[in-house]
């Protein structure tokens, strides 16, 4: 596939690093200094221009793409670039990135010329919520409208028994849901029944949202339902953020240092209590109860700001701290100050827009631990040479099939099912295995 | 004339910053169309056979001074904001000066006198409706129209009808409109200021006409054998405005309960925001005016109010059945709308009743209705200031939006709220002062009390007050001092106190 990628940032480099590999990218960026390292360190054409220019689209080539991704940071010029891509080239599939949510309710009503948008605000507030909706889970992911659910799970000492310390094939494991993947440190294991997990490890769960939330209970006991969710940072993701846990019923708080700002976020949201402060003083965090609450959420613009009121929640007691890095860096310095989970946005968004490159037959995929592994949602093909095959037979090959998708319905499938031409399969794999695993299906 | 020779000539002049000449014009251009409200009282003269000169020679005076203002100023389109208040609070002032001169010529000795004169005259513009008149019966049938159609006119506003049928009057349009409709916010109906007024005059002669109609009626079929078309008119005409005056020395009282509930309904809701009753009656939308927040106080006060009051009367045994109901509930939703008509002499009630009566007058009635006092809607942001005054000594930081409708409110919207409430009570201690000292020392003497439910009634636009001025006296055995107090604090009220406060201040009038 001829992909081009217009807007070499964050979010362009994240897209190149995990499409390189399979497709052939144009990326073109206004500016050379973003363009040399991608062209020392991987096989791809850069071409330096204004993507917003018809001209310098044209001469780069767009007319042969077969996917245009318009990923920089200024919303009107991926909305241009976009639009530019559809005039010059009408068949090839456009995807935008936005920040402004306006953009997607304009996508939705089809008022906007372009196949897809992606917006980071609202990637990252889903990413970050879903996270809160699920305790214990560090990641976590839908499939099928919901029916299969993905999560990544820390493992600690509290967690329950009847998991930990004994093979899996004894362990009480909750149903329909298997274990997809066991990380311990730079180690991955597809799982078969002798293996065992141990406090520290960090696991891949794929199940129905029910089994989801019994290994939430299991892995973390006594944690419960959220209803107080503190927001550091009431800008455009922290608003987002905000309005999307008021959505499923779970009390929010926005601190905002800005007055204005935090004005009007109040105004916005009329069930959210917002406090015009940096939070960061002793005093106040005491008389609001801020370690009380029962997770928080750091979303302000800058990293370092981020950290330490991560780190000062911590410390005042706040048991559930998720915090936005939008420094690809980071994520590293977050988690080593024991942070519990880091959603860089930038991330979040490529791997949306990397689905886009997928095989079209794949409907969705999601990157886990940054984008070691990936989840397919694949439609298998009667070519398939694993079509008929019980699932015990097949040849692990570093995937794992964690649910089937069949008449619209999810099956967690045991070893004696048999897989049938059009199952839509969800995989969870290794990124270098993607291509691999999408040709044998 | 050019900008640079206007501005030396302003330097000449000791630096007034407001365009005067423009302000004066405008003033000139209201006043000369001003006179043509003569002409109703002068064919109810011709048809009484009464004298009709007295109405000729203050159109004609008002007139030639209106044309000799617009003369000495420049045409209108130098009317900005600043100039804007000095144009509202001056046409009100003149309105009611001019507007006197037939009370001047009408030979009465109750209201020859100039200052006697001033005092009906701004009374009824205003629409507070308290007079000066002790005998109101001796007086002739046209001057007694005349006096119920300053509260008609005055009552949904001057500038407001002159913004509806002027052509030419567009410039400052919404900032002279805003300073006479009553209330912080007031809904708007269109996007052009001119259509608003247009709307708000047509809805308020339609609801008018009505009331003439239902009244006439119950005198033609029999059922108020008092009242006649004369009657009808003079009773729509100061109900819709939240006036007051009647051509009868007993108000109301001798009309039959019928058409004091007609009377009771229409005051009711002519308390509630023209622009909800337009959304109401016109865009038929009941629902979504029910939901108005300001609205459902409004009732919810006077549901209270009323249920207190019947209760009092019934107990105390002053009244019975279906009198003591009509009766509680009409003072209350008069006193509240700021009509001050009364369906009976209540003067003599408990001191509790009235106590009760004097804290309506200080609520008032809803904001774009024609009705004076503080408002409902002053007291309902007032009270959410508190409420988040007191939240926030817990919670230092938190912002906490104030919303009406749901829609938050400005906070500058909130200090012009509390400004006003500040500068109105105190116009109203300094009311009291007035008429307490002076009726100690020249007579009549009055009670704090009574020089208090006074005071408010003047400065609210109620006009009746308790003990001398009770609902069935006048305000004629008062000096002239008390008096000219007294017009002035209607004026004060009418223009809901900002526009005229502000020409006292030397920020004002200098650059």
């Amino acid at each position: 596939m001829r992909v081009f990628v217009i807007g070499a940032g964050q979010v362009g480099t994240t897209i190149v690093e995990s499409l390189q590999g399979e497709h052939d990218l144009t990326v073109l960026d206004i500016d050379p200094t973003r363009l040399t390292p991608l062209a020392y360190r991987y096989d791809v054409a850069t071409v330096e221009g204004n993507g917003a220019s018809r001209r310098v689209l044209a001469d780069a080539g767009v007319r042969d793409a077969d996917l245009v991704i318009a990923c920089t940071s200024r919303d009107e010029a991926n909305l241009v670039a976009g639009t530019f891509a559809r005039i010059e080239a009408p068949r090839t599939t456009t995807v935008i990135r936005t920040s402004n949510v306006e953009y997607i309710d304009l996508w939705r009503e089809g008022r906007l010329d372009v196949d897809f948008v992606v917006c980071s605000e609202l990637e990252t507030a889903n990413a970050i919520v879903r996270v809160i909706g699920v305790s214990a889970a560090v990641q976590t992911d839908v499939f099928a409208d919901g029916q299969v659910q993905i999560v990544e799970y820390d493992v600690t000492e509290r967690s329950s028994s009847t998991v930990v310390g004994m093979p899996l094939r004894e362990a009480r494991i909750p149903g329909d849901s298997r274990v997809a993947s066991i990380i311990r440190g730079k180690e991955m294991i597809i799982p078969r029944g002798g293996d065992i997990v141990h406090a520290g490890d960090r696991i891949v769960v794929i199940g129905s949202p029910q089994a989801a939330q019994a290994w939430g209970e299991l892995l973390a006991p006594g944690e419960q339902e959220v209803t107080d969710v503190v927001v550091y940072g009431g800008g455009a993701i922290g608003t987002v953020i905000a309005r999307q846990l008021l959505a499923q019923r779970i009390g929010v708080r926005v601190i905002e240092p800005s007055r204005e700002r935090a004005r009007v976020v109040a105004e916005d949201l009329p069930d959210v209590r917002v406090y015009n402060t940096t939070g960061l003083d002793a005093d106040f965090i005491e008389r609001e109860r801020i370690g009380q609450a029962q997770a928080a959420v750091f979303a302000m613009g800058d990293d370092t700001k981020n950290h330490y009121a991560a780190t000062l929640a911590r410390a005042r007691g706040v048991s559930f701290t998720i915090a936005i890095a939008h420094e690809p860096v980071s994520n590293a310095v977050f988690e080593l100050s024991g942070i519990d989970v880091t959603v860089n946005p930038r991330q979040v968004t490529a791997a949306e827009i990397v689905r886009f490159a997928h095989d079209p037959r794949t409907q969705q995929v999601a990157l886990i631990e940054g984008d070691r592994f990936e989840v397919l949602d694949i439609t298998t093909s009667p070519a398939s040479e694993y079509v008929g095959l019980r699932f015990r037979e097949m040849p692990i090959r570093g995937a794992l099939i964690g649910a089937i998708v069949r008449d619209g319905r999810a099956l967690f499938p045991r070893s004696d099912d048999v897989l049938q031409a059009g199952d839509r399969v969800i995989v969870f794999t290794e990124t270098e295995k993607v291509s691999q695993v999408e040709k044998v299906l | 004339m050019t900008r640079r020779t206007r501005l030396s000539r302003r330097a000449q002049h000791g630096r007034i910053a407001v365009d005067l000449r423009a302000a004066l014009g405008l003033c000139g251009a209201l006043l000369r169309y001003l006179s043509l409200a003569f002409l109703f009282p002068a064919v109810v003269a011709v048809y009484y056979r009464e004298p009709f000169w007295p109405f000729l020679v203050a159109a004609a005076a008002t007139a030639v001074s209106g044309l000799a203002l617009q003369r000495l100023g420049r045409e209108a389109s130098g009317v900005g904001v600043r100039e804007g208040y000095l144009v509202v609070a001056l046409t009100w002032l003149l309105a009611a000066v001019y507007g006197a001169i037939p009370f001047m010529l009408s030979g009465n000795p109750q209201l020859d006198r100039p200052v006697d004169a001033f005092f009906e005259s701004m009374s009824g513009f205003s629409a507070t409706g308290a007079t000066i008149l002790s005998n109101v019966e001796t007086v002739d049938q046209s001057m007694l129209m005349w006096r119920q159609f300053t509260n008609w006119v005055g009552g949904m506003g001057i500038i407001v009808l002159a913004l509806a049928v002027l052509p030419r009057l567009r410039v400052g349009g919404r900032q002279l409109f805003e300073s006479e409709l009553p209330g912080p916010e007031v809904g708007q109906l269109a996007e052009r200021i001119r259509s608003t007024a247009r709307r708000l005059w047509l809805l308020y002669v339609g609801m008018t006409v009505v009331m003439i109609v239902t009244l006439a009626l119950l005198g033609f079929v029999g059922i108020d054998h008092r009242m006649g078309l004369f009657e009808a008119i003079s009773i729509a005409f100061t109900t819709m405005s939240t006036g007051g005056f009647m051509p009868e020395n007993r108000s109301l009282e001798g009309f039959a309960a019928a058409s004091q509930w007609v009377t009771l309904v229409f005051m009711l809701v002519a308390g509630v925001n023209f622009a909800l009753t337009y959304r109401a009656v016109v865009r038929r939308q009941p629902r979504r005016v029910l939901r108005d927040e300001e609205l459902r106080i409004y009732l919810l006060l006077l549901t209270l109010a009323s249920v207190a009051l019947v209760t009092q009367l019934w107990l105390a045994g002053i009244e019975r059945g279906e009198a003591a109901v009509r009766h509680g509930v009409f003072q209350v939703v008069s006193t509240m709308t700021t009509t001050g008509l009364a369906s009976v002499d209540f003067a003599g009630w408990p001191i509790l009743a009235l106590t009760l009566l004097v804290f309506l007058i200080f609520i008032g009635g809803s904001a774009g209705s024609t009705s004076g006092g503080i408002k409902v809607i002053r007291h309902l942001l007032l009270a959410k200031f508190l409420h988040r005054e007191v939240r926030q000594t817990l919670h230092p930081e938190e912002v906490l939006p104030i919303r009406l409708n749901g829609v938050p409110v400005e906070e500058r919207t909130l200090r012009a709220v509390i400004s006003f409430v500040l500068i109105y009570l105190g116009i109203f201690a300094i009311g009291v002062a007035v008429i307490t000292v002076d009726s100690t020392i020249q007579g009549p003497p009055t009670s704090l009390h009574d020089a208090i439910a006074t005071a408010a009634g003047m400065l609210s636009c109620l006009g009746t007050g308790l003990g001398l001025a009770g609902p069935m006296e006048s305000f004629a055995r008062y000096s002239d001092i008390s008096t000219t107090t007294m017009a002035g604090m209607m004026w004060l009220g009418r223009l809901e106190v900002i526009p005229v406060v502000l020409l006292l201040s030397r920020n004002y009038w200098r650059v």
